[in-house]
């Protein structure tokens, strides 16, 4: 991850300030950055988003391609998650140094991930055992100033609620072979229920309080993270513990139960949002990447 | 990409017969109240006994080897060496390299040589839960490699390296604050099952209990300081299911620490010179 170089003063400064509940930019210890959130930005794929949290720039897309379902679960399709630390966001991201980086990102995706209900796989199958949707979900990190895993979930949540994908139907030719025909209406398409897709929440330890949505500073002057992805209804998906440092176990349950307030405070406003902003339609200003 | 040119793979499209087996063998649903399938029971802090041994490898600076059931690892360290890179960090404090592999028989399914994400994942989960337990900054400009080969893999793989590795480096005679010990559990509806085996992790059994809490939480622990130094859950969870699995997890390290410092001190009599009398 990119990092900054924090002198002493700085981190006694920056520790301090938590203490007291006041942040070096004046928010509060559980407070998130400006977030912006745009859809439908790139218009090869099926879904896209972009999140802009801080300075932390994420994009994403979604393609959905056919293939073959996996053999133990034949009547559920999947999603396959990449995501690419671009050498636009820190000089040390080029060529293979953002690899490691953004296969912790992916790992930690497919975790938040595996379980039954985040989306609903059984309705990407088209013909089981042959034929399922694969929904490839390809993040690309174009700055970064912390807070990764926050960033990107919230656009994946983005991007899947915008993804359209085409409805396909099997039919039977003469000599029994299937084929497939897709609609020729390019708006006849199934849309994917996100309610139950989590959110994540870094939870960075800084001296003895916890912070929500930490800059690189501060998270210099942590030892130990919490990631925890929360949904709607408060369940955790998954939780992981990040960085060099031990935490007691106390402090895990504290900051387990701040991380679920937070996720579950931060779906509402985000579905709200994301509802609005499809009921603009055409009249929709789209801002892009330079707004 | 690195490609395996020199081992003869068979077609793509083959499939493992196993595949087609596992379906009936899981079919079979235990009630939420019988006992676990080797004896063990639901809902109670009961650990597989283990049976560790430290100081296998001779080449190893220190090494271990851990047995919990079915489930075979063997660990060894290598430090502490001169660092190839250098830079600014590396001067204050060593550095921890941790590579953890499965042997292409390991699990039901031959898996390749070349270390796939899973396995690059797991090294890192083992890099976090050991580092807050070694004092690294006794070793500046060096660095300590820890390499752990998974031989069977019988469920709980992640929490029993995270005990042969933190062995290891103590029959390495790295300084170290406390042992990390690691334990495993997979919460299935009401119960939970503790230290799973293979069958257990991946099957899950629709009987039992509601639509919530299924998954699995892996914890490492410093039983000293009572320190956390690794966490990883998947699956879906209630809030209170979680804290209370990490807890029921904290116990099971506690049962087992007193089992690895026997080990060791019996490690360290055969290493020491016999007294003269």
């Amino acid at each position: 991850m990119a990092t900054v170089q924090v002198s002493e003063a700085e981190k006694v400064y920056i520790l301090h300030g938590v203490r007291d509940d006041l942040r070096v930019d004046g928010r509060g210890c559980e407070d998130y950055r400006h977030m912006e959130i745009e859809t439908d930005m790139v218009s090869n794929t099926d879904g896209s988003a972009k999140v802009t949290l801080g300075h932390t720039d994420v994009l994403v897309g979604v393609k959905a391609e056919m293939g073959k379902p996996r053999p133990m679960v034949p009547d559920e399709g999947y999603l396959e998650f990449f995501v690419d630390c671009s050498a636009n966001a820190t000089p040390e991201f080029e060529g293979r140094g953002g690899d490691e980086l953004g296969m912790e990102l992916s790992n930690t995706l497919y975790k938040v991930f595996n379980n039954r209900y985040s989306v609903d796989l059984k309705s990407l199958c088209i013909s089981p055992g042959d034929h399922c949707w694969v929904l490839y979900v390809d993040v690309l990190l174009l700055q970064c100033d912390g807070n990764l895993f926050d960033a990107i979930s919230v656009a994946i949540k983005a991007a899947l609620f915008n993804t359209k994908i085409p409805k396909v139907h099997i039919s039977e030719d003469e000599e029994g072979g299937k084929e497939i025909e897709l609609s020729d209406d390019p708006y006849d398409c199934m849309r994917l229920n996100v309610e139950n897709v989590p959110c994540i929440v870094t939870l960075c330890k800084v001296g003895h309080r916890h912070v929500v949505d930490a800059t690189l500073q501060e998270k210099a002057c942590s030892v130990a993270s919490l990631i925890i992805s929360v949904t709607h209804k408060g369940t955790v998906t998954c939780v992981r513990k990040v960085g060099g440092g031990s935490l007691d176990p106390e402090s895990i349950f504290e900051m387990t139960e701040t991380g679920k307030r937070v996720g579950k405070a931060l779906h509402a406003p985000l579905m709200e949002l994301l509802q609005e902003e499809e009921s603009l339609g055409k009249k929709r200003q789209k801002v892009g990447f330079l707004g | 990409m690195p490609t395996d040119t020199k081992r003869v793979r068979g077609p793509e499209v083959s499939q493992s017969p196993s595949l087609f087996l596992c379906k009936n063998a899981v079919k079979k649903s235990t009630a939420a109240n019988d006992a676990r399938v080797d004896g063990r029971q639901r809902g109670q802090v009961d650990v597989r006994s283990v049976f560790v041994r430290c100081g296998l490898i001779s080449q190893a600076k220190g090494s271990a080897y851990i047995e919990a059931g079915n489930t075979k690892l063997i660990c060894c360290v290598y430090g502490p060496r001169e660092t190839e890179r250098k830079d600014e960090t590396d001067m204050k404090s060593g550095r921890l390299i941790t590579d953890m592999r499965f042997a292409p028989f390991s699990c039901r399914e031959r898996g390749s040589w070349i270390q796939g994400s899973d396995e690059k994942d797991l090294s890192l989960m083992l890099l976090e839960s050991l580092r807050p337990g070694v004092c690294l900054q006794k070793y500046p400009r060096s660095q300590i490699e820890v390499n752990v080969m998974v031989l069977e893999n019988d469920g709980a793989v992640l929490a029993h390296a995270v005990t042969c590795a933190s062995m290891a480096l103590a029959d390495a005679g790295i300084e170290m604050y406390d042992l990390v010990l690691g334990c495993s559990i997979r919460q299935e509806g009401a119960t939970y099952l503790i230290d799973p085996t293979l069958l257990e992790e991946n099957g899950y059994n629709l009987a039992s209990g509601s639509r919530e809490n299924l998954g699995s939480l892996t914890v490492a622990f410093l039983p000293s300081l009572n320190q956390i130094s690794g966490l990883q859950s998947d699956g879906e969870m209630g809030e209170d299911t979680l804290t209370g699995d990490v807890r029921t997890c904290i116990e099971g390290c506690f049962k087992l620490y007193p089992v690895i410092q026997q080990a060791l001190s019996k490690a360290v009599r055969r290493k020491a010179p016999p007294s003269e009398s």
